[in-house]
């Protein structure tokens, strides 16, 4: 186990170190001067940029500069973030428990629900149900992540005015409710967001579930259960339900790169201000500080995702390794 | 032309029929503003806007955001009078400065503070502060926007604690003006330890501690600005309670929270809102007065290789021809319908030196080829005109920030396809766009001016003196006589002496099709009806705020909140 | 000719017979030949240029009517006319990045199963680190910040984060190949590695390689959509389904046709392509035949 846990962790950490590269390699290859583009001007005269290149270190040598960065960013200086005007840490501090608070809940949501159908489909496999089952997933499966959510906006908030369109919390009122309130706002904020990503990552859930399931039919012991006179649809649920969700949790943990690219249009449409929400408007501004950062901790968070799910379930059960 | 309170309701008959009765409820707001009564302090007035604020220090501000919370944060010297006189200073209103004094050779003008005044965080307002405060935006290492306009500032000094004298180069019609104008006073105990080039950065940058009637009270990136009654100003308490800023993520976002009850203003209307504000019992549309104009600009330098002329716009042919090609009535109606106003040319409608009977290039398409073939830009057999080998294709940078300049973008693209010039679009986020303009590279660009109420701000545009540096003549135009009748226009003293040389000037230019004038900046905001206005001066509507009230009878929940500390 | 062969032949009309009676093979297939055929035949099929601003005064933003039947845009230009050339930009995009990443992935796996060892090890950690970045981001990052790239460079963009599936796909089924006597005896006769892969392990990885590129088509082209919307993929005046549905975002509200039919539109094309890729997924994998999705295909890539 042990030597399990070292291996899977010098991996993550292989990752994390491809990726910190990757995001630096892309962002310093961009045409455009960092200084020129984020500061807003010409307007600024050549002996303060030229402060400024060396306050940032961007006189330096690229290979340096990427040191430099490695061991600030190593040290949780994240750098300043200039379209926000405050440290990069401070705006990611602020946007990654929502992103997770976000994408927990629809996790946990859509485990339920694609456990749920996953099951109803498995108990009677080629069934009418099971078909009909499985090509709503399918669709649901196959729609683009950002249409999906303009659409619950155009239906839930513009049509028929049920949820607020988008943001955290009601932007003016909020500080001023009773806890109550306040947790009502939140609610109601929450409410599209989380229902879409449901409905995004519930299809996943399901189809591997599904999949899980049934091969899982096929084993002996689920035939020598239902030979002890154990009814199909009660072996299914006590035996094969069980076995089942372990490989699902791991391929979820292998799919969650996937699943965040839905978490980030969502948080896009729904202007909830998230990760992915930060790091999209940080690309526009240009505010590359950011970009990096957003860039490095989403890929991080992703690979501790993953990471944390192949281990809770090789603990779990340590015939399941992934090598 | 004079602009005054009543302006918007003299626009009435440039609306359409719908509209006239909403312009004439808005402006019996206005009219009954100087009724509030001692009962009728209080309430909360949201403002949605779709871009988030960059800075709360005056001198850096680049959006409109910005311009509209630092204005409510801080206080100048004088404030410009309701009719935007900027010669002299007739009409300029004691804000800091309770009174002034000029020199006998208008070289100099002493200012007197008043005694009240402190900063939102309980010290005096003082002379050195004024001397700080210009001596700042001065610092090239700063990098104000508003400095080129300040060269003829000499210095500040500080003759006691509330007494400062300002010293000028040379004596101008817009000297008073320029100074009191341009500059908002900072408070030196709170930003003087920081080094003006940090001052963009630094996080001191954020808090907002002025000495005008509203206070900041907590700024949510991303999220919300507020600002609530300095109750202990100087000045007077402002009748508001508070002032959010909404900041939706986008156009559509602050149009739903408009219409949902969320906010009370939205300022940037488009025509599909209009019917649904005619049976609107909640709200109304009010014209807001406003100095923006917008036009395509031509590049005359070649952006590939500088110093030489562009290969296409260097041509006044081309230029004419390309004015010709494009519908601006249609486009107009298109991207605005109603809500914004014709671009008679290089000003807006709404400054006093505007002439819009200038003769205009009129749309016609057939001539504009004409015109292309007899300068030798031939159509080759894909339709694609060219001159000596070099085809007649261009690109126009866009800020993808905005959304009306991005549909004028795609129409444009298509009128030009029509006379044989292939258009790409180049959308830039808004600092690419900005560093674009300011780098010089780009073949058209789709320019949004706001425009100072002085003509000097056309020199920084159109003067060959804008050209590079801190100007703002992006498109490096350079006209002798047009430099001639600018400098002719700011240096005269008598009003109707200046608009005679800016007449000149702006017929020059758009004779010359030195841009394609398009349209001024739309100006009709949505505003819930409770809300009773006041001072709407064309160059921001919001600078009187603080005198903006609700009635008591018609507060909502919102206004009830009172001046609660925000936790 | 040989043992492999033959039984790769039975394996082949097997799976023929599994597919010609797999309803969804020829629902799936039918929809997707008919958007093919109709995006190809949209010079014939559209009433107006797809470009062309008709009457931006009168006609801008018109809802629904029997002149256009999808609505226009906010420029006045049919959407009907639009989407069909849209759905020409958007599936060459997406078949021609495929074509790419299907070729690169299969040489990839190919390579790092047949010959094993330090190379193995290296392109597939390469592989896992690079499957762990979510790729909209990747892309955003670059597409963002260098600005317009052309459909071109769009598509070998788009190409270069579709491959990492494939190869692993491809690697596993190589592995397998690789062990198999006969492959082993091969080699032991000295038959150079050259004509093993061309001969043996080629025609036993094209299965998977063609169930994972079906099933890629679906996601690439959710992710050229995605671009697009975002405002970084296809650029103006030219149409594809994902800017469509951006010229009418920020109008959400009041011009819900160009959000609401371009993305049926990739709705249905993405079902179509999915399904038929679990249809040829189950055909191909006999094991699998009542299993849907397993260990190899949750292909989640986008």
């Amino acid at each position: 186990m042990r030597r399990y846990l070292a291996f899977r962790i010098l991996q993550a950490l292989g990752v994390v170190a491809f990726v910190t590269t990757l995001s630096f390699v892309v962002v310093h290859l961009a045409p455009g001067d960092p200084i020129s583009t984020t500061l807003q001007g010409s307007n600024v005269t050549e002996q303060t940029r030229q402060h400024w290149r060396v306050e940032y270190g961007l006189d330096r040598p690229i290979p340096e500069q990427y040191l430099r960065w490695l061991r600030l960013t190593a040290r949780g200086d994240l750098g300043f973030s200039f379209s926000q005007r405050r440290p990069v840490r401070d705006v990611l501090a602020d946007a990654m428990p929502r992103t997770l608070a976000l994408t927990g809940l629809a996790l946990v949501l859509s485990f339920a629900l694609g456990i749920i159908v996953g099951l109803l489909q498995a108990e009677r496999v080629n069934s009418p149900r099971d078909r009909w089952l499985g090509r709503v997933l399918l669709l649901m499966y196959s729609v683009p992540d950002f249409w999906l959510a303009l659409m619950m906006l155009l239906f839930f908030s513009y049509r028929l005015r049920l949820f607020p369109p988008g943001g955290l919390h009601d932007a003016v009122m909020y500080d001023y409710m009773s806890a109550t309130g306040k947790v009502i706002d939140a609610i109601k904020h929450l409410v599209l967001p989380v229902l879409t990503l449901t409905l995004l990552y519930t299809a996943s859930i399901a189809r591997i579930q599904r999949a899980e399931l049934v091969s899982l039919t096929h084993s002996d012991w689920m035939r020598t259960a239902v030979a002890k006179g154990l009814g199909w649809t009660s072996a299914v649920r006590r035996h094969a339900l069980r076995n089942a969700l372990l490989p699902t949790i791991t391929l979820l943990g292998v799919n969650l790169p996937a699943l965040a690219v839905g978490a980030i249009f969502v948080e896009r449409v729904f202007s909830w201000p998230g990760m992915g929400f930060v790091t999209v408007g940080a690309v526009g501004a240009r505010d590359y500080p950011l970009v990096m950062a957003g860039v490095v901790v989403t890929s991080i968070l992703v690979v501790c995702g993953a990471l944390v799910a192949d281990v809770a379930v090789s603990i779990a059960d340590p015939r399941i390794r992934i090598r | 032309m004079h602009r005054s309170r009543l302006t918007s309701c003299h626009m009435k008959r440039f609306l359409p029929f719908v509209l006239a009765a909403v312009a004439v409820a808005g402006c019996k707001g206005t009219e009954t503003a100087a009724t509030a009564g001692p009962a009728d302090v209080g309430g909360t007035i949201v403002i949605a806007t779709p871009s988030d604020a960059g800075t709360m220090l005056p001198p850096l501000i680049t959006g409109i955001t910005d311009r509209e919370v630092t204005d409510l944060l801080y206080d100048r010297l004088a404030e410009i009078g309701p009719e935007l006189n900027t010669l002299g200073d007739k009409g300029f209103t004691p804000r800091l400065a309770e009174r002034w004094e000029w020199s006998a050779d208008s070289l100099s003008i002493t200012f007197h503070l008043n005694p009240h005044a402190k900063w939102h965080d309980g010290q005096p307002v003082r002379a050195s502060d004024v001397r700080f405060s210009v001596n700042l935006i001065k610092d090239p290492a700063l990098g104000s926007t508003a400095l080129p306009l300040l060269s003829n500032i000499d210095s500040v000094s500080v003759r006691d604690s509330l007494t400062a004298v300002a010293y000028f180069k040379k004596r101008v019609p817009d000297q008073f003006y320029d100074l009191v104008y341009q500059i908002a006073i900072l408070p030196e105990h709170v930003l003087g330890n920081t080094p003006a080039a940090q001052l963009k950065t630094a996080e001191i940058g954020r808090r907002g501690i002025g000495s005008g009637r509203f206070r900041l009270a907590k700024w949510e990136a991303g999220s919300r600005i507020e600002l609530v009654a300095d109750t202990l100003n100087y000045r007077g308490r402002p009748k508001l309670d508070r002032i959010v800023f909404s900041i939706a993520p986008d156009f559509n976002g602050a149009v739903t929270r408009f219409f949902a009850g969320d906010a009370d203003i939205f300022e940037n209307l488009r025509a599909e809102q209009l019917p649904r504000l005619a049976t609107d019992s909640a709200r109304h549309a009010i014209r807001l007065p406003s100095l923006g104009y917008n036009f395509m600009a031509m590049n005359q330098v070649d952006p590939k290789t500088p110093g030489r002329p562009h290969p296409i716009f260097s041509e006044r042919a081309v230029r004419r021809a390309l004015s010709m090609a494009v519908d601006r009535r249609a486009m107009l109606k298109n991207v605005f319908d109603t809500m914004a106003t014709f671009g008679f040319g290089p000003f807006p409608h709404t400054v006093s030196v505007a002439d819009t009977t200038l003769p205009q290039i009129p749309y016609d398409t057939a001539k504009a080829k004409a015109l292309l073939d007899s300068a030798g830009w031939l159509a080759g057999p894909d339709g694609v005109r060219s001159k000596n080998g070099r085809r007649l294709e261009f690109s126009i940078t866009t800020p993808s920030s905005s959304a009306g300049r991005h549909q004028y973008a795609v129409l444009l693209q298509d009128a030009f396809r029509r006379v044989g010039a292939v258009v790409t679009l180049d959308e830039s986020d808004f600092p690419s766009y900005i560093a674009k303009l300011n780098s010089h590279s780009f073949d058209a660009e789709m320019e949004s001016f706001q425009t100072d109420p002085s003509v000097s701000g056309f020199k920084q545009t159109w003067s060959t003196a804008g050209i590079g540096g801190e100007g703002q003549n992006h498109a490096s135009y350079s006209n002798l006589s047009v430099d001639a009748y600018l400098d002719s226009a700011t240096n005269a003293f008598d009003p109707a002496r200046s608009k005679a040389y800016a007449r000149r000037a702006f017929e020059a230019l758009m004779d010359d099709a030195a841009g394609i004038w398009l349209y001024d900046t739309p100006t009709m905001a949505g505003i819930h009806k409770r809300i009773r206005t006041a001072g709407l001066r064309a160059d921001a509507y919001f600078s009187g705020l603080a005198d903006w009230w609700i009635p008591a009878s018609q507060r909502s929940e919102r206004d009830k909140v009172g001046l609660r500390p925000t936790p | 000719m040989s043992d492999d062969s033959e039984a790769g032949h039975s394996l082949a009309s097997t799976t023929r017979s599994r597919l010609r009676g797999d309803r969804r093979v020829w629902i799936a297939g039918g929809v997707l030949g008919l958007i093919g055929l109709v995006s190809l035949a949209a010079p014939l099929l559209a009433p107006f240029d797809p470009n062309a601003q008709l009457d931006i005064a009168h006609f801008a933003g018109q809802a629904p009517s029997r002149m256009h039947l999808l609505g226009t845009d906010p420029y006045s230009r049919d959407v009907l006319s639009r989407m069909l050339y849209g759905g020409r930009v958007s599936l060459t995009i997406a078949l021609a990045s495929v074509a790419m990443a299907v070729s690169f992935g299969t040489l990839v796996g190919v390579i790092a199963g047949y010959f094993g060892g330090i190379v193995d090890a290296v392109l597939m950690r390469f592989v896992d680190a690079a499957y762990s970045v979510p790729s909209l981001l990747y892309l955003l990052v670059v597409a963002a910040l260098w600005g317009d790239i052309g459909v071109l460079r769009l598509t070998v963009l788009i190409a270069s984060v579709a491959w990492f599936t494939v190869s692993r796909l491809v690697r596993a089924k190589t592995l397998l190949v690789r062990d198999t006597e006969f492959v082993v005896a091969a080699r032991a006769l000295g038959v150079s590695d050259a004509r093993i892969l061309a001969r043996h392990v080629l025609p036993n990885v094209i299965g998977p390689a063609i169930v994972s590129s079906t099933l890629t088509v679906g996601n690439v082209i959710l992710l050229e959509a995605g671009l697009s919307y975002l405002g970084i993929g296809v650029r103006s005046p030219q149409a594809s389904w994902g800017n469509i549905i951006q010229d009418g975002a920020e109008r959400l509200s009041d011009l819900w046709w160009l959000t609401l039919f371009p993305g049926l539109a990739i709705l249905m094309t993405v079902f179509a392509c999915n399904a038929l890729g679990d249809a040829l997924r189950d055909a191909l994998d006999p094991r699998q035949l009542v299993a849907g999705p397993n260990d190899d295909s949750p292909h989640l890539t986008a």
